[in-house]
């Protein structure tokens, strides 16, 4: 069984001082062992400026296993899969201790989005630019944070309008934009499938 | 009650009674039944002629719990042959005088509350009462007399022959000033009047016990405080009492609560992953430990832990190895096991020291096998 008193606590303290690490855990539905993490994108590195969402599904060994944790914002790095958005972390495979919690795993994810490990990849593909191609590596990574991580109500307009000049009524646009995690590529191509 | 009650000199009476038996000439109680050992030098007669003593000495000294049914005889202490007080030395009066003032169906009632408070009255020889009775004979006249041939008895000895006032000594004397027993001084620990002025020794004794126990309720204290690094609640709080522990690690002090890191370490939630390198370490510093104490309280020092640790290896070197079974099963532990290696008729398993052939043709002997050895090369498919 999942220990719910220590998740309701770790949910507890991460709230508190939300305002200083920046990172937040909310619940997805009304279960405690689904659950959305949120972190900034760290300062200084292409990423920076961005919000990211991470998904965290708790198995029932919970503390003793590992969170099961994935991205659900898209995001361009090596040890990050660009398709499912898996994460090759080691605490939150074999290194993971129970001492660690939600709060701490979510800042290693975060460390990991400042310090990349091209020598144990998860999305290969990545991994061989992020080696040869630093310049572009950094370039796409910037595209990917401001497309992908960056709801502003600013970019959102624009992509709900950029739809909508396509004939496209503007209801449709929004929802199948937030499905698609205002991805506009997805969303147009939903879009036109339907 | 006016049945039992003695003047101060019945009470010399009741003192010197039993030397009264070496001038009376008594018949011999293990005579009658002709078993008596002493033969013709028995301080008591073996004449027939001489009146038997079946007089009950419990009835005498106060209280008999056999009653009417009792076969001994009940005589009044004023019946009894008495001898002049002023023979009677004030040491007797210490060893053998009863309380007086008390009856014996207050004594049978109060049985309860007797036994466990009244001791040191009754050693003392001085008038008992008990706390929920109201102290009736404060005024009446024969208890004054009683009264003053304590505190006459009591200038006669030693000061450190005298037990303190307990009624001080557990917080309230009602008499105050006024109590003839003296008042221990103020323990600075436990903040009671129960350390005896003239007895250095008790005193000392005292100071330590209740340094001891002070000691221990501050560790408890701060145990009370201390959180589990797992399931971050405070260990000394969770709902069963068998939760309420701790597991201590060998290697490193980061506190668990003995359900969290047994969990852990048994490492049955995953499989495929190296059983030493991640579940007998330490969840926070990763440091690896090859068993965990149990224990109710937390510790501050080095010395406190070690402590922990003894007292938990000699509490299982007490108890007989289930793998050993007295012989009859091989432990896989071997001598690095903590519990008893016992055999049948009682002697202990011999350490069997292992001689190892040295390249040199030396031979060498392997000391200090220890657990760890083995389990650090150990590893679980």
């Amino acid at each position: 069984m999942v220990d719910l008193a220590r998740v309701q606590k770790e949910l507890h303290e991460c709230n508190r001082d939300v305002q200083v690490s920046g990172i937040n855990v909310t619940l997805k539905g009304d279960s405690l062992t689904h659950l959305i993490g949120t972190i900034p994108g760290p300062i200084g590195t292409p990423y920076e400026g961005g919000t990211f969402k991470i998904d965290i599904t708790l198995t029932d060994g919970y503390p003793f296993e590992p969170p099961k944790m994935k991205f659900a914002t898209k995001v361009w790095h090596p040890n990050i899969s660009s398709q499912s958005g898996a994460i090759c972390l080691d605490i939150l495979k074999d290194q993971w201790s129970p001492a660690l919690t939600l709060k701490t795993a979510l800042l290693s994810i975060q460390a990991l989005l400042s310090a990349p490990e091209p020598d144990d990849p998860q999305d290969a593909v990545v991994a061989q630019q992020y080696l040869r191609d630093h310049q572009t590596f950094v370039g796409t990574a910037r595209y990917w944070t401001e497309t992908f991580a960056k709801t502003s109500t600013l970019a959102a307009d624009e992509k709900i309008q950029k739809l909508v000049e396509m004939g496209f009524p503007e209801a449709q646009v929004r929802s199948t934009l937030e499905a698609t995690g205002w991805d506009e590529n997805m969303a147009l191509e939903k879009l036109l499938s339907s | 009650m006016g049945e039992i009650d003695a003047s101060s000199d019945s009470l010399v009476a009741i003192c010197t009674y039993t030397l009264a038996f070496i001038f009376f000439r008594v018949l011999c109680k293990f005579f009658i039944h002709g078993a008596c050992l002493k033969g013709e030098y028995c301080e008591f007669s073996h004449d027939w002629k001489d009146p038997p003593n079946n007089v009950c000495t419990y009835y005498k000294n106060g209280l008999c719990a056999c009653g009417s049914r009792c076969r001994y005889k009940h005589v009044k202490v004023s019946e009894q042959p008495s001898l002049p007080s002023s023979s009677a030395p004030a040491q007797h009066l210490l060893s053998a005088s009863p309380p007086t003032t008390l009856s014996p169906g207050m004594l049978a009632d109060d049985a309860g509350p007797l036994s466990g408070i009244s001791y040191e009255y009754m050693a003392s020889g001085r008038p008992f009462y008990p706390a929920n009775q109201p102290v009736r004979s404060e005024n009446s006249e024969h208890h004054d007399v009683a009264e003053i041939d304590n505190t006459v008895e009591l200038k006669i000895i030693n000061p450190a022959d005298q037990s303190i006032c307990s009624f001080a000594a557990a917080g309230n004397c009602p008499r105050g000033e006024n109590c003839p027993y003296i008042h221990g001084d103020l323990c600075p620990i436990c903040a009671k009047h129960c350390l005896h002025p003239f007895r250095p020794r008790e005193r000392e004794e005292h100071m330590k016990t209740c340094e001891k126990r002070q000691k221990r309720l501050d560790i408890l204290k701060y145990s009370q405080e201390i959180e589990c690094s797992v399931c971050l609640e405070r260990v000394l709080s969770k709902e069963t009492a068998a939760e309420r522990k701790f597991g201590i690690l060998f290697e490193c002090d980061h506190p668990f609560c003995i359900s969290c890191i047994r969990n852990w370490r048994s490492g049955s939630t995953s499989s495929g992953v190296d059983m030493n390198s991640t579940f007998r370490t330490c969840p926070v510093c990763r440091k690896l430990s090859y068993f965990v104490i149990p224990s109710v309280i937390w510790y501050s020092t080095k010395e406190e832990k070690q402590d922990i640790l003894d007292s938990y290896r000699a509490k299982l070197r007490s108890i007989n190895c289930k793998h050993f079974d007295f012989g009859n099963g091989t432990c896989p532990f071997g001598n690095s096991c903590f519990y008893k290696h016992q055999y049948h008729d009682g002697h202990l398993e011999e350490v069997v020291l292992r001689h190892l052939g040295h390249e040199d043709a030396s031979t060498v002997i392997a000391k200090n096998i220890r657990l760890s050895d083995f389990l650090g090369n150990l590893r679980i498919r």
